[in-house]
């Protein structure tokens, strides 16, 4: 073929298909596929060999980082930027520095997660090859897909194909970049 | 899934034992000890940390039922056992009762109006006292002890009843009953434990003001029902019971919540703090000073204790509970759980004990032959109530087999 290729796409009828065949691409190596879903799979997320999420680590670097900044900004605001006594009470305590330090704890860990959030999943996006597979209305309805693309190390089109085959997919396509 | 009858008969035998020569060390040292004042008070540690953890598994059924969860029902079975230790928790505490009428002033020396106070007169001339006698008096104290056990044991018994019935005749109305007693159950349950607080453990101390008093009790009562249905969980997973009933995102789901309650206590706890440290009224302060300073300003042990408990009690479970793989590993929050439980220990100890004062009215210090008599008393007080619950297992099901939930709670996912 002359065109870039995206990848191929295979479809698949039930769930324990879908479910199956996600551990047979899992196995044999896949790290750029996807599985497409008209609903939630529960445990299809072992069967593909997903790991967790890395959004909570980035929730915490943002949770320490407002920690850090509510500390320092009372610091420096307060104790060494412009000198005052307040209410009698030192220039700086980590007790009055507290209560601002957590609220920042709270915002920076929301803004990270949402916007770790947004980085990790890549959304949103606009445009997406498997929107031009004319079947793909389908899997917001009664079908599964499971999309391997062909950046992915292990791809090879013969190979692929008869992986895709033997797993149980239907009506293998390939995709238009 | 069976439990049969005599599956923990030995081991409630076995807690009934240690419970009843912990109570008899504790009585001994009561007759024995040189310093009964410390004795009195250990066992107020005593009684009163097992009751928080008793109020907590009540109050976590009521959330149960009030909120329509689902995860928590295979959970929410032993929380009900659970529950059979409130009769004996006021059987326990007669003792302190009894002690109030027969030695008024011994315990909580505001009973005693002729009691000299550190420095300023007695009790009955003290116009702090004068001002809050229509509250703070040993009728009013006895009265409010007994509604405080007959709302728990009787709160107890109705939603026993109903989730029990419900294991035979599979009736969806005793779901519907005990979200009824949830409802008038919630209100009362907030409102004992609140005053149980006020009237046992603060009043110790009753020239001090705090609103948040009662608050940081119920963080300590759910943090202990967590922690306690999280060692049940595992214990009953290691043994076979639990094969095939939990998963993993039962862990995960109740370690959430210990989560939660973690930072829901260190806001509470650090709120009365803070409030009290930035207002610097000398009405206050005297409280918290009395568990940092002796009186010649030199740092006392309490001082200690409070860092302890900052770092323990927030956070190490805080950083720890963080973790999602701490969190659904059995051994790994089982952990956690003795943890915690142990520092509510000490948060109790560290709540109770400075009442115990010197000759220049310091704190006496934390590390002292009391500490054995608080060991003692928890030990014999626990026995009695994991004995109560090792009993009431085996005369129900395992899991409420016919509640509307079971199901979803069975096949529980993130």
């Amino acid at each position: 073929m002359a065109a870039p290729s995206y990848g191929l796409i295979a479809t698949f009828e039930t769930a324990p298909e879908i479910y199956h065949a996600a551990e047979q691409v899992r196995d044999a190596g896949y790290k750029n596929w996807d599985v497409i879903a008209p609903c939630p799979l529960h445990g299809l997320d072992k069967a593909m060999g997903l790991k967790r999420s890395i959004v909570p680590r980035i929730s915490l670097a943002g949770g320490l980082t407002g920690f850090c900044t509510g500390m320092s900004l009372i610091w420096w605001t307060g104790a060494s930027d412009y000198k005052l006594i307040v209410g009698g009470k030192p220039l700086f305590s980590p007790m009055f520095a507290f209560p601002v330090s957590y609220e920042l704890t709270i915002l920076f860990t929301a803004f990270a997660t949402i916007i770790g959030m947004f980085v990790v999943n890549g959304l949103p996006r606009h445009y997406h090859p498997v929107l031009k597979y004319d079947q793909i209305k389908r899997g917001m309805d009664d079908a599964f897909f499971i999309v391997i693309e062909a950046r992915d190390p292990r791809f090879n089109l013969a190979n692929t194909t008869a992986l895709l085959a033997k797993a149980g997919g239907k009506s293998i396509k390939e995709l238009e970049a | 899934m069976s439990t049969p009858a005599n599956s923990t008969a030995a081991p409630a035998g076995k807690a009934l034992t240690i419970g009843l020569i912990g109570l008899a060390v504790t009585a001994l040292a009561a007759l024995l000890a040189p310093e009964k004042h410390g004795v009195a008070l250990s066992y107020l540690v005593g009684v009163s940390y097992w009751t928080a953890i008793a109020i907590g598994m009540l109050l976590m059924i009521l959330i149960h039922h009030i909120t329509d969860a689902s995860w928590s029902v295979v959970i929410r079975r032993q929380w009900e056992h659970g529950l059979a230790a409130f009769k004996w928790l006021f059987v326990l505490f007669l003792p302190l009762l009894i002690l109030a009428w027969i030695k008024p002033g011994f315990v909580w020396p505001w009973m005693d109006k002729t009691y000299v106070l550190h420095g300023h007169g007695t009790v009955g001339t003290d116009i702090l006292y004068l001002k809050k006698e229509g509250f703070l008096n040993i009728y009013t104290f006895t009265i409010m002890t007994l509604v405080f056990f007959a709302a728990w044991v009787w709160l107890s018994a109705r939603l026993r009843k109903a989730s029990f019935t419900q294991d035979s005749d599979g009736d969806v109305q005793w779901t519907y009953k005990n979200r009824f007693n949830s409802a008038i159950g919630l209100p009362i349950a907030a409102l004992t434990l609140t005053f149980a607080a006020i009237y046992w453990i603060k009043s110790l101390e009753y020239h001090w003001f705090s609103t948040m008093y009662g608050v940081w009790f119920f963080a300590n009562c759910a943090r202990g029902a967590l922690c306690g249905g999280v060692l049940i969980m595992v214990w009953l997973l290691n043994r076979g019971d639990y094969k095939g009933i939990i998963n993993t995102n039962h862990f995960h789901s109740i370690g959430m919540l210990m989560l939660a309650f973690t930072v829901f206590w260190a806001y509470v706890t650090f709120s009365q703090y803070f409030l009290i440290w930035n207002a610097n009224v000398p009405e206050e302060t005297f409280w918290y000073n009395l568990r940092e300073l002796n009186h010649d300003g030199s740092t006392n042990q309490w001082w200690y204790v409070g860092l302890v408990i900052l770092f323990g009690h927030f956070v190490v479970p805080f950083c720890a509970l963080l973790s999602y793989r701490f969190k659904v590993t059995p051994h790994i929050i089982r952990r956690i759980a003795y943890w915690t439980l142990a520092i509510i220990l000490i948060d109790l100890c560290y709540n109770i004990l400075p009442a115990l004062k010197d000759e220049h009215g310091d704190s006496l210090p934390f590390l002292s032959l009391n500490l054995l008599w608080v060991l003692t008393s928890v030990i014999g007080v626990g026995g009695v109530c994991i004995w109560a619950y090792l009993k009431s297992f085996p005369t129900t099901k395992l899991i409420p087999i016919r509640d509307p939930r079971v199901g979803e709670s069975l096949t529980h996912h993130e």
